[in-house]
């Protein structure tokens, strides 16, 4: 598969700061990867997020050491908080997310098809004419991440993507995600949800002080699971097992 | 009230340039009109032009509270320390030169303010952002001049989630003027702080979604223009430079 993004020994550190919030870190996204990154707060996932799109240094400044190559014509990003990804320039959903699109300067009816595809992928058609800053955060929590599928970008990378969602929506979020995937898109996840990333994701990477510790399938990372923490607290030998079915398995064998 | 009102008023079915320039008409108009009775008449056109938008009541007890500080300070200063003659108002005898040259002054300002604030209130942010998009205005311009526009209603709401929250906490909004500017410090600190952090990931949003990119952007609904209003621009423009060419006129005589 096509490599979209490489980074080689990166090392990020942000203006100003002491220490980096990214260190000699090595990965690969390639298209149709769903890579669930985890770590606990300040462990570097949303930076790991913005260098791995271009974002850092390029727009919030810092320093940059290593290899990095974007191969992405196009990054999109979404954040936990959806209301400060609104543009505020706009006074309906279905503009909203058309702003990106309308920003490639598409003709006007691509522009549209963009916008309805993205909130059709995302159940939010119902929202169209609605003023985006009276909805809800779960609601905006889905505009913004509409908006970011509406740019049809490359890599996608979306930071604790469901914080503002119910349960149900936020597994109807992370069921989206291997479909975007599937499409070609490789999509960048960082959440403390192992349990749904480990349902979508192709691979995961744990971090700590800015450091990778743990790289490889989902089952191998995303130990953090309620099923996982059981097996700890019941005295089970790692590694412990991250689902249900992986339970079962080392309780037959 | 200060910030955009939804209506159906001519105003606000007029194409945001040809409100804004009336407003700049007053704007500009203010300082070429010279004489008590030529502002007298500019803020009566300033009324009949927040009536037009429906807006007289809220855009003119904002204006008048705005205004009233500054009609203050120039009476002081312009009755008590104005040419001679003077005329007695109770124990004070008060400059006649003075007095006018501070009804000049403040009808001056009370237009300028009701005029902007007219146009804040009519003018929405979206369509005026959708006017420059289709006339090719770089997004750059059009944000900052959209931002302005929609800056005092978001600062407005912001301060009123941080006030509730401040209060759910104990904070105490009533007694005395030391204890209110004491209580000014919960409320400006975290509404600066927050508007400064929210930014940050508002740019990368805008960036992302290509709100940086050199392609011209595409306008999905742009607001209708006629050939009566862009007459009217026009003649707006050439009314102001009348204005300034009487009054330079005058002043050489």
């Amino acid at each position: 598969m096509t490599a979209l993004v490489v980074l080689e020994r990166v090392t990020f550190t942000y203006a100003g700061a002491v220490r980096p919030a990214l260190a000699d870190v090595s990965l690969e996204i390639a298209a149709g990867d769903v890579m669930a990154v985890t770590g606990e707060s300040g462990a570097g996932t949303s930076t790991l997020l913005l260098v791995a799109t271009g974002f850092a240094p390029r727009v919030v400044g810092g320093t940059l050491a290593g290899t990095r190559r974007i191969a992405a014509r196009r990054c999109g990003v979404v954040f936990a908080r959806p209301w400060t990804q609104l543009t505020g320039l706009c006074s309906t959903v279905r503009d909203e997310v058309a702003f990106g699109p309308a920003s490639l300067g598409l003709p006007r009816a691509a522009v549209l098809a963009a916008a309805r595809n993205a909130m059709e992928t995302l159940h939010i058609e119902q929202l169209a004419g609605r003023e985006p800053s009276h909805l809800s955060g779960g609601e905006l929590q889905r505009v913004v991440v509409a908006a970011a599928l509406a740019m049809r970008p490359d890599v996608l990378a979306l930071d604790d993507p469901a914080a503002e969602l119910d349960p149900e929506a936020a597994d109807a979020l992370y069921d989206v995600l291997p479909v975007v995937a599937a499409a070609g898109t490789g999509v960048l996840l960082a959440t403390p949800d192992s349990e749904r990333a480990g349902r979508v994701a192709t691979r995961a990477v744990a971090l700590a002080s800015g450091r990778i510790v743990a790289e490889g399938s989902p089952a191998e990372v995303l130990t953090d699971t309620e099923v996982a923490r059981i097996a700890r607290a019941a005295g089970c030998p790692p590694p412990y097992p991250w689902d249900v079915p992986s339970l079962l398995r080392r309780v037959e064998r | 009230m200060i910030g955009y009102v939804d209506g159906t008023s001519p105003l606000h079915r007029a194409h945001p340039y040809t409100t804004l320039a009336l407003s700049g008409a007053l704007l500009f108009g203010a300082f070429a009109l010279t004489r008590p009775l030529e502002v007298g008449l500019l803020v009566l056109t300033a009324v009949l032009f927040a009536a037009t938008g429906r807006v007289l009541r809220s855009s003119a007890q904002t204006a008048l509270l705005l205004s009233l500080p500054i009609w203050i300070l120039l009476f002081v200063l312009h009755g008590l320390l104005g040419a001679e003659p003077r005329m007695a108002f109770g124990p004070v005898a008060l400059s006649v030169p003075g007095i006018a040259r501070a009804l000049v002054l403040g009808g001056r300002v009370t237009a300028i303010v009701l005029g902007f604030l007219t146009a804040l209130a009519t003018v929405s942010p979206h369509r005026l952002v959708e006017a420059m998009t289709a006339d090719g205005v770089p997004f750059g311009r059009t944000f900052l001049l959209a931002s302005t526009l929609t800056v005092l209603p978001r600062m407005r709401e912001r301060a009123t989630q941080i006030l509730e929250a401040q209060q759910c906490r104990g904070l105490r909004l009533g007694g005395s003027i030391v204890a209110r500017l004491r209580a000014l410090g919960p409320l400006a600190l975290p509404l600066v702080l927050g508007a400064l952090a929210e930014v940050d990931e508002q740019v990368l949003a805008l960036d992302a979604r290509g709100a940086a990119g050199s392609a011209r952007r595409t306008a999905l609904d742009p607001p209708p223009d006629s050939r009566a209003q862009h007459a009217l621009r026009w003649a707006l423009l050439a009314l102001v430079a009348a204005a300034y060419a009487w009054k330079f006129w005058r002043m050489r005589g």
